[in-house]
């Protein structure tokens, strides 16, 4: 009994330590790199305005002053207050509704991503495992899904369900789960047969078991990857579908709408409207991608050698 | 000469004969005349059209009895005498002879007398401006062709101003429409006006290809360019020779580029928000409070109506007192001010007061988007407004063709919506005509008051200038109390129009080419 505890603490403390050093790695081999490390901080930057957004905008992100509207990036209004980025046509703060965009992005694109890659993890691990009618059943699903483009089927969606923020993360989700579908499926079917999981098998554990205890936490670091990259498109995409209006509700400021309603000023020289939610996205997407490279060649085998 | 100047050189007369090529490229024909529309149309079936544009192009394809000049002088078109009975019931017109429809059917009494009994069949359930406005409004019974050129519409009522209404009606043959269903019918418009349907790609362009005379143009190119950056973007590239709705932001683009101007003119169209006072609309958030005359009349204080104009639509405007434009209004009424102060005191007094988080009630707000100028920012500084006065308002923003257009078809708007709606100057009762009767398909709000509804008989019974004056202005006092309507202003058009061209705008938002030319 005394050995087992003695044994446990050692497997304990060891995976600790192998921890540790895996952290220290990802931090060295991500200082090296350089890019990552920009990526971190604009990300972290994003998280915060997010997080903060309330507390750091000097405004109300919909308080419309007619007056005020069109007024040049560090221009003062009457009452003292600064618009550091400018205001919009409508007179509302551009770096308040930038910051309070960066939390609609960075939502938008995590929960879709959850919902995408739950729908899909699920999905792939059970038509990997159990193959047959369910993996044909799923498989093509995802084929037909993939057979319309994704924006225009975002489109017949949002139309139908109506516009608004869980409605788009909902559209979204189910737009990405097929890619996660695809790989989960994979490296199922490599891993059922694998002598660990027949281990799992003859000691008896369920079939529940085998699939989410034994064989999901070994495909985790591909799909961490993919997610990477896929929080990216997604946000993308939901500045796509609120520059065409399908997004949030006028309401809701997002870098998608500012950008759309960027249009109409933008031959009249008005760049601050269109540059700034332009810049960010370009940002967050580049960060989110940056990140994402880094973290698949961090996370290879074949590389690891070499770091 | 070495190399590098070589280059240049050539690099540099490439780039002059690209420029040539791409300026030429863009020139239009010189037969043809390219206009770009803010919004898609939807319909050619005579019985069905309803949208200003939609109607602008119809107008080209159907010819009326008569037609409305640009001075609202109403002059002979297809028919060249008018009579008219002594109680005011019967029309009949005379056609002007070998006339033919686009098929080269020849066009007679029988033809019109069919077009006006076609629109007005409840079996086709037409629900567009000929049956909804105008046959309600005039009081349409039938029409009966007398012999080959003369055609009697006959009237349930004497109405002052059915000459004028029966112009808008678009007159087309009997044979090509028997032979087609109303889908057909809806595409394949057989017209008798100077242009025929060449080709209509749907939310992209109609061609027309001249006919007859009058047009100076062979073939007018209507193209359907929703985002107005684009709309702008095409003028100045020469791909477009006349624009609509051109947003006040891109005037000083437009004139500076030197290939075409603005032409700003002030329009009759009457911007309002309505309030829907319908069954269904009264279950929708804010629908009860909007029932009552004084939440209405508290809300009118509460929209700074001369800021939206200087702000965003660049115009110093007046604010409309009711749905008649100047100089037809009533002359006593002042526009209502923007005094947030009493729309909160009247809302206090009407039972909608503050809640502990500051709400009085949630309402929404339904709008089109790209049908007006600058209706979007319009209708969220609208919005604005209200949440100060303390609604918690919903702005709901739709497409306009195939999301916007087919609410208000079905005359199923929520409490507040923005419209605008076309007017006219050669009578004040044209423009009280939208609300005609209750059912009129043109009161969308469902107002029912009988201060309004019940004159309509004593306004077509009136025998004096006089007497008739007096009894609208009783009405317009009514609308301006407890109308339906949230006043805003009289929507001020921006056209812009390519240099090599020669085409004055309309106040009525008819874009009529007909006359247009090139310099």
């Amino acid at each position: 009994m005394n050995d087992q505890l003695a044994q446990g603490i050692v497997t304990k403390d060891h995976r600790e330590t192998e921890f540790r050093r895996e952290l220290r790695r990802a931090v060295r081999v991500m200082i090296e790199a350089r890019w990552p490390v920009l990526a971190l901080v604009i990300l972290l930057a994003t998280a915060v305005a997010a997080a903060f957004g309330p507390a750091l905008a000097p405004f109300d992100p919909n308080r419309q002053n007619l007056v005020l509207r069109l007024a040049d990036p560090l221009s003062s209004g009457p009452d003292g207050s600064v618009f550091w980025l400018g205001s919009d046509v409508l007179g509302r703060d551009v770096l308040t509704r930038l910051l309070y965009g960066a939390r609609i992005s960075l939502l938008v694109g995590i929960a879709a991503i959850v919902v995408g890659g739950t729908i899909g993890i699920v999905a792939g691990l059970l038509s990997g495992y159990f193959g047959g009618w369910v993996d044909d059943v799923i498989m093509r699903l995802g084929d037909i899904q993939l057979a319309f483009p994704f924006i225009l089927l975002a489109i017949m969606f949002l139309v139908v369900l109506g516009s608004g923020i869980w409605n788009l993360i909902l559209v979204l989700g189910v737009g990405q789960w097929v890619t996660y579908a695809r790989i989960v499926r994979a490296d199922t079917l490599s891993l059922r047969e694998k002598e660990f999981v027949e281990a799992a098998r003859a000691l008896g554990d369920s079939t529940t078991s085998i699939i989410f205890r034994t064989i999901l936490p070994n495909i985790l670091a591909p799909l961490t990857v993919i997610a990477s990259f896929n929080v990216a498109s997604v946000i993308l995409s939901e500045a796509a579908l609120s520059f065409l209006g399908l997004g949030v509700p006028p309401s809701v400021p997002t870098w998608g709408s500012m950008l759309a309603e960027s249009r109409d000023t933008l031959v009249a020289n008005k760049w601050w409207l269109a540059v700034f939610p332009g810049v960010a996205i370009v940002l967050t997407v580049l960060s989110f991608n940056i990140l994402g490279d880094w973290l698949r060649d961090f996370l290879d085998p074949r590389l690891r050698e070499r770091t | 000469m070495n190399l590098r100047t070589l280059v240049a050189r050539a690099g540099g007369v490439a780039l002059f004969c690209l420029t040539v090529i791409v300026t030429a490229c863009s020139q239009q024909p010189e037969d043809a005349i390219v206009v770009g529309l803010s919004a898609d149309i939807t319909t050619f079936e005579p019985g069905m059209i309803s949208s200003r544009d939609n109607a602008n192009i119809a107008r080209h394809i159907f010819a009326g009895l008569f037609s409305l000049t640009s001075e609202g002088d109403h002059v002979p078109d297809l028919a060249h005498t008018l009579e008219i009975s002594d109680d005011g019931t019967a029309y009949v017109y005379t056609l002007r002879e070998g006339l033919t429809c686009h098929d080269g059917e020849s066009l007679t009494a029988e033809d019109v007398a069919y077009t006006f009994n076609r629109i007005a069949d409840p079996e086709n359930r037409f629900t567009g401006n000929s049956p909804g406005f105008v046959f309600t409004s005039i009081g349409f019974q039938d029409a009966v062709a007398l012999d080959d050129l003369r055609v009697q519409i006959n009237l349930a009522r004497k109405n002052p101003i059915a000459f004028g209404l029966i112009t808008e009606i678009y007159i087309h043959c009997k044979d090509a429409y028997e032979a087609m269903t109303l889908d057909e019918a809806a595409s394949n418009p057989i017209g008798s006006g100077s242009y025929r349907l060449a080709s209509w790609t749907r939310g992209s362009e109609v061609v027309l290809e001249k006919t007859r005379e009058p047009g100076n143009f062979q073939r007018i190119v209507w193209r359907i360019i929703p985002e107005a950056s684009t709309r702008t973007a095409e003028l100045i590239s020469g791909n477009a020779d006349i624009i609509t709705n051109v947003v006040p932001e891109q005037v000083e683009a437009i004139n500076g580029s030197g290939r075409a101007e603005v032409q700003v003119v002030s329009g009759t169209r009457r911007m309002y928000l309505g309030f829907s006072l319908s069954e269904g609309s009264r279950q929708m958030p804010g629908g009860e409070a909007i029932q009552d005359p004084r939440v209405r009349r508290a809300l009118q204080y509460a929209v700074d109506v001369p800021t939206i104009c200087r702000q965003l639509l660049s115009v110093e405007c007046e604010r409309a007192t009711g749905l008649v434009n100047p100089p037809n209004d009533h002359p006593d009424l002042e526009p209502y001010p923007y005094d947030p102060s009493t729309a909160e005191l009247l809302l206090d007094e009407a039972g909608w007061s503050r809640g502990s988080d500051g709400i009085r009630f949630a309402i929404r707000l339904q709008a089109g988007r790209a049908r007006y100028v600058n209706d979007v920012n319009i209708v969220l500084a609208i919005s604005q407004y209200l949440q100060d006065v303390g609604l918690d308002v919903e702005v709901d923003l739709m497409e306009w063709a195939s999301v916007y257009t087919p609410l208000l078809h079905a005359r199923s708007m929520g409490p507040l919506f923005f419209l605008g709606t076309g007017g006219g100057l050669w009578s004040p009762i044209y423009d009280m005509t939208d609300m005609a009767e209750v059912g009129s398909s043109t009161n969308y709000t469902h107002w029912d008051d009988d201060r309004w509804f019940s004159r309509w008989v004593d306004l077509a019974e009136a025998s004096t200038p006089e007497e008739t004056r007096s009894i609208i202005d009783e009405m317009l006092q009514v609308f301006y109390d407890d109308g339906p309507w949230l006043h805003l202003y009289f929507q001020p058009d921006f056209y812009g129009v390519s240099t090599r061209i020669d085409w004055t705008a309309r106040r009525d938002e008819r874009v009529f080419l007909f006359e247009a030319g090139l310099k």
